[in-house]
C-alpha cells in the first residue's frame, strides 16, 4: 500500500486496518465452524463405528487393542469417563470396570499365598479362565489396573527382569528386593549364598533384604532341602507360581 | 472312593517348613488343618500317631517332610478348633474329628431311620453288611460310642452290654 500524507490518509489507513481485521475475523470464524463441523462428523462416525463394532470390541482382544490405538491417535480416551457416550454406547467403561473388579478379586484370593504380589501372566490366565468365553490380553489387564490405580489401594505394575508383577498391597520394594526377585525367577527360590555370589553382596546385605521380603509375606523359608541350605521361596515368581493355583479359586 | 487330590501347596517345598513370620505361619497352619481333615476323611483315618509314619506328612516327590514340631503345631491347631483330641497324656496319638461327634450322631440316627433299624451291635455298625458302603462303615469304635451317648441323651438310643464286647449293642428309638 502506498503511503499518502495528511489526515485523510491516516484515517484511510485506519479504516483499511479495520476492514482487514473484520475480514480476518470472518475467515477465522468460518474455519472454526468448519472445524467444529468436521469434529462433529468425526465424533459421529467414531460413535457409529463403535456401536457397530461393539461386539467385536468387547469380544475380540486384537480388535479391542486396535480400537484403543486408533482412539489414542485421535486423542480420544474411551476409558476416561464412565458417564460419557462411550459408556452408554459400548459399555466399554464397564468392560474394564468389570475386569478391574475381577482383578481385585483374584489379587485378594491369591494374597494368602503370594503376599500380594502376582505375576501378570498368572493373573491374566486366571482372569481368562474365570471369564471363559472372552479372552483377555496383557494390554487389557494393564488398562484395567491403570484404572484401579486411580482408586488408590496400591495397585501397581512393575517389571522384574523380563516379567511384569502386579502389586496389590502397598509395600516398600527397593532395588535390592527387586534384584533378588529377578535372580529367584528361574527356579522360584534363592539361597543366601546365591544372592551373595550373583549380586556381589555382603552376607549382611543379602540376609537383610531376604528377611525384609519374609516379613512382607513375599517369601517363605524352606529348611528341608537335601543339601541342608535354607531356600527362600517366592510364590509370586518362578515355575511353580502359575501351575497349580487354579484349584483354590 | 476317588483319587485324593492334593492342593497346590502340597508340592511347594516351603509349606513343609514351619514359617518364622507369624502371618505367613497362620496361613500355612490354616491350609494344613484343612488338608489334614480332608485327607483323613478321604481315607477314613481316625488316629494319627505323631511318632509313626503318616503318609500325608511326607511328600517324596519333592523330598520334603514335616518336622516333629510342625506336626505338633498343626495338630495342636486342630485341637484348638475342636477338630481333634489327644488320646494320651504324652500327646503322641491324636484323634482326628473330620466329622464332629455331633454330626456322627445325626448320621447314625438318619441311617437307622431310613433303614427302619431298631437294634444293632457296635460291631455291626462298624463293619456289618447293613452299613457296608455307607459313610458309617469303618467308624472308630470310640467315636461311635460317643455318638451313641449323644443319642442316649436325646432319648433316641440306649446302649446295652452284650456277653462280650463284640456283642455290645444299641437299641434305637428313632421316632
Amino acid at each position: 500500500m502506498r503511503r499518502r500524507p495528511g489526515i485523510s490518509g491516516l484515517q484511510g489507513a485506519a479504516q483499511a486496518r479495520d476492514q482487514y481485521r473484520s475480514l480476518g475475523d470472518n475467515v477465522a470464524k468460518v474455519r472454526q465452524d468448519q472445524m467444529k463441523e468436521q469434529l462433529e462428523t468425526f465424533r459421529h462416525q467414531l460413535e457409529e463405528f463403535a456401536s457397530k463394532h461393539k461386539n467385536d470390541i468387547t469380544k475380540n482382544p486384537a480388535f479391542r487393542a486396535q480400537f484403543h490405538t486408533m482412539c489414542a491417535k485421535c486423542g480420544v480416551d474411551p476409558l476416561a469417563s464412565n458417564k460419557g457416550f462411550w459408556a452408554e454406547l459400548l459399555g466399554i467403561g464397564d468392560f474394564y470396570y468389570e475386569l478391574g473388579v475381577q482383578i481385585v478379586d483374584i489379587c485378594l484370593a491369591t494374597r494368602p499365598r503370594n503376599g500380594g504380589l502376582i505375576d501378570l501372566e498368572e493373573l491374566r490366565s486366571l482372569l481368562a479362565k474365570r471369564r471363559r468365553a472372552v479372552s483377555i490380553t496383557e494390554d487389557d489387564c494393564l488398562r484395567a489396573i491403570g484404572k484401579l490405580k486411580k482408586l488408590g489401594g496400591g495397585y501397581e505394575v512393575f517389571s522384574v527382569g523380563r516379567r511384569k508383577l502386579v502389586r496389590s498391597v502397598p509395600m516398600e520394594l527397593n532395588r535390592d528386593h527387586n534384584l533378588i526377585l529377578e535372580i529367584a525367577q528361574p527356579r522360584g527360590y534363592v539361597t543366601v549364598e546365591e544372592v551373595q555370589s550373583e549380586l556381589g553382596w555382603t552376607h549382611g546385605r543379602a540376609i537383610d533384604a531376604l528377611e525384609n521380603l519374609l516379613k512382607e509375606g513375599l517369601a517363605m523359608v524352606d529348611d528341608g532341602a537335601p543339601n541342608g541350605k535354607r531356600h527362600y521361596w517366592f510364590p509370586c515368581v518362578g515355575p511353580s507360581s502359575s501351575v497349580e493355583s487354579e484349584a483354590e479359586l | 472312593m476317588g483319587e485324593f487330590t492334593f492342593p497346590y501347596f502340597y508340592n511347594y517345598p516351603p509349606y513343609f517348613t514351619l514359617q518364622p513370620v507369624k502371618d505367613t505361619r497362620e496361613k500355612q497352619i490354616q491350609l494344613w488343618k484343612e488338608l489334614i481333615l480332608r485327607f483323613c476323611k478321604h481315607h477314613k483315618c481316625f488316629v494319627i500317631d505323631l511318632e509313626g509314619e503318616f503318609a500325608l506328612f511326607e511328600n517324596t516327590s519333592i523330598q520334603r517332610k514335616l518336622s516333629f514340631e510342625a506336626r505338633e503345631q498343626f495338630l495342636g491347631a486342630l485341637i484348638a478348633d475342636g477338630r481333634a483330641e489327644w488320646l494320651d497324656k504324652n500327646h503322641r496319638k491324636c484323634l482326628i474329628l473330620w466329622r464332629r461327634i455331633q454330626d456322627w450322631a445325626d448320621l447314625l440316627l438318619d441311617f437307622v431311620r431310613e433303614n427302619g433299624i431298631e437294634l444293632m451291635t457296635l460291631e455291626e455298625i462298624i463293619s456289618g453288611d447293613e452299613t457296608h458302603g455307607t459313610e458309617l462303615a469303618g467308624i472308630d469304635r470310640g467315636v461311635l460310642i460317643r455318638a451313641v451317648k449323644i443319642l442316649e441323651q436325646r432319648g433316641r438310643a440306649a446302649m446295652f452290654k452284650g456277653s462280650s464286647t463284640d456283642d455290645d449293642g444299641v437299641k434305637f428309638s428313632p421316632n
